[in-house]
């Protein structure tokens, strides 16, 4: 084991799973709460759209990744804001008609691109040093900008119209949501795959969600659950040569379950029924 | 009579909706500091169009509406953070994984304003504000697993901690039981008493607050009136409003499906 952690490949895909583990936990706490979930998904389809995109022009596909997810997160934003549409409805559309994109891109290129794949499905272990520099870059910005926003954040998750009301720039901090949830998909695009992505999002939050009643705990627990699958399901891909994506999210799953099983939340659930 | 005082906030003439779906019509109303309003209406009539204009989220089609001066789509965030605001139930979730002194927390996040954190004052003025609702002991405790009658003196402390000039309550008392409805309007009254709040109070429940408020304003779209109870609580008005004949009698309001063969 100790062996394969002196690779150097194996030390960035450890750092790139850490980040990304860390990041999309942190940023889910936020997603779950305020309803967002159906955004992820919607968003790393976008984002894999633009990826095709650019190796089919020979454009950067990170660059058009970023300007696909985040024309979708504004798009869904400002419709949800006007009232025209439900936000799964605009999301729905917008993630079905990406992926139509994307799949005509694929169609359109001449050869079979593996790395499109790998965007689709993950590919932590062959992350390059220049991937993990946008990675580590990305990491930091969003982070960053979580931390600083983040009380306002935590009201808008509450209640949007009461933290307009109590004087928060409450519309503002929404978009600023919605452009660091399409940040961070893009960031996690190359580690997990633009189909678990989602999945890594959700998750951890929703894990976390059933352990404690406190918002500043639900973060701490979320980030843990995050980065420990990360890096663990980065391990088990390594040493069982499982694909790493799938291996992280599966991890991620049996933890919720567990927590859903021992959830202090269920045990009062359950003393509430047997005392009515 | 003109009233010499400034009026902290004041309806001109003022239209709220959308073109072809007009909520509000024509509102010329003048608040002033210190006034405990009920507001009082149908279903429907407007009354949560009304607190949402005086909050800043929603500017006049027609006509003007100033809130400390200020133009209502002009007003800063530092102007909204003088309005507490207790929405109705059933707007927020109340099984966010939240505890009671960080929702009242929040109430301290628009007067602080972007950027800063909330320190050991902010912490001061929530556990006062907590204080000042009997939930103090609670300040730990989950939202979720408190009852309708504490969620909503958590909700208040919460608006309190904004330190405001003007208190908006829709339908506070709601879903509660009675003595939970009575201990909620009990605590707005001392409140008001105490604090010196300008204090708007939505419901449908105008024997709990006929004797507590300084005037009614009676709401269908337009205004029917805005005047102490006792001249708004008139058989002919009510009539117009609610479209039934109400009975007024010395200690209680009773709805009187057909008054005429009633009596």
């Amino acid at each position: 084991m100790l062996d394969l952690l002196a690779y150097d490949f194996m030390q960035r895909s450890l750092l790139a799973a850490a980040m990304v583990g860390g990041l999309c936990s942190v940023i889910g706490v936020f997603v779950v709460l305020r309803g967002l979930a159906f955004v992820g998904a919607g968003t790393s389809h976008a984002a894999f759209a633009g990826v095709t995109l650019g190796y089919l022009m020979g454009w950067p596909p990170l660059l058009l990744a970023i300007v696909f997810g985040l024309a979708t997160v504004w798009i869904t934003g400002w419709v949800e804001e006007r009232g025209r549409m439900k936000l799964d409805v605009s999301i729905g559309i917008l993630y079905t008609t990406t992926m139509a994109l994307g799949i005509l891109f694929i169609g359109l290129m001449k050869s079979y691109n593996a790395e499109v794949y790998g965007y689709l499905f993950g590919s932590v272990l062959s992350v390059t040093p220049e991937e993990l520099s946008v990675i580590g870059a990305l990491t930091v910005l969003v982070l960053g900008l979580l931390l600083l926003f983040s009380k306002e954040l935590y009201f808008i998750a509450f209640d949007q119209e009461m933290a307009e009301a109590s004087g928060v720039p409450a519309r503002q901090i929404f978009f600023l949501l919605l452009t660091l949830v399409a940040l961070t998909v893009v960031v996690s695009l190359k580690t997990v795959g633009a189909i678990l992505v989602f999945a890594m999002i959700l998750i951890p939050a929703s894990t976390a969600y059933q352990l404690t009643h406190s918002l500043a705990t639900l973060t701490l627990y979320s980030a843990t659950i995050g980065i420990f699958t990360s890096i663990t399901g980065v391990l088990i891909s390594a040493f069982w040569d499982v694909p790493s994506g799938p291996a992280i999210v599966l991890l991620a799953t049996t933890i919720f379950f567990i927590a859903v099983f021992f959830s202090p939340k269920r045990e009062r659930r359950i003393r509430l029924v047997h005392s009515h | 009579m003109s009233d010499p005082r400034e009026p902290i906030i004041r309806f001109d003439h003022a239209s709220f909706g959308f073109p072809g779906l007009i909520a509000l019509k024509d509102i010329s109303l003048a608040i002033y500091e210190g006034e405990f309003i009920g507001i009082i209406g149908p279903n429907g009539s407007g009354k949560t169009t009304l607190c949402r204009a005086v909050l800043g989220l929603l500017a006049p089609v027609e006509g003007h509406l100033h809130i400390f001066d200020c133009a209502c789509d002009e007003l800063r965030c530092h102007h909204r953070a003088k309005i507490g605001y207790l929405p109705q139930k059933g707007v927020v979730d109340r099984n966010f994984p939240v505890t009671v002194l960080e929702t009242v927390m929040m109430g301290r996040y628009g007067a602080l304003g972007l950027f800063k954190r909330p320190g050991r004052k902010d912490r001061d003025i929530a556990q006062q504000a907590l204080a000042q609702v009997g939930m103090d002991s609670h300040k730990d405790h989950s939202l979720g697993q408190l009852s309708g009658g504490q969620q909503q003196r958590v909700f208040i402390a919460r608006a309190l901690a904004q330190q405001p000039k003007v208190l908006i309550l829709d339908e506070p008392t709601t879903g509660l039981d009675i003595t939970a409805q009575h201990n909620v309007i009990e605590l707005v009254q001392q409140l008001h008493d105490e604090l010196k709040l300008t204090i708007l109070l939505i419901t449908h429940d105008i024997n709990m607050i006929r004797s507590r408020v300084d005037r009614l304003v009676l709401l269908k779209t337009r205004l029917f009136a805005a005047a102490p109870p006792a001249e708004v609580l008139k058989p002919e008005i009510l009539h117009q409003v609610y479209g039934k004949d109400l009975v007024i009698t010395e200690k209680d309001l009773v709805i009187v499906e057909d008054y005429h063969h009633h009596h």
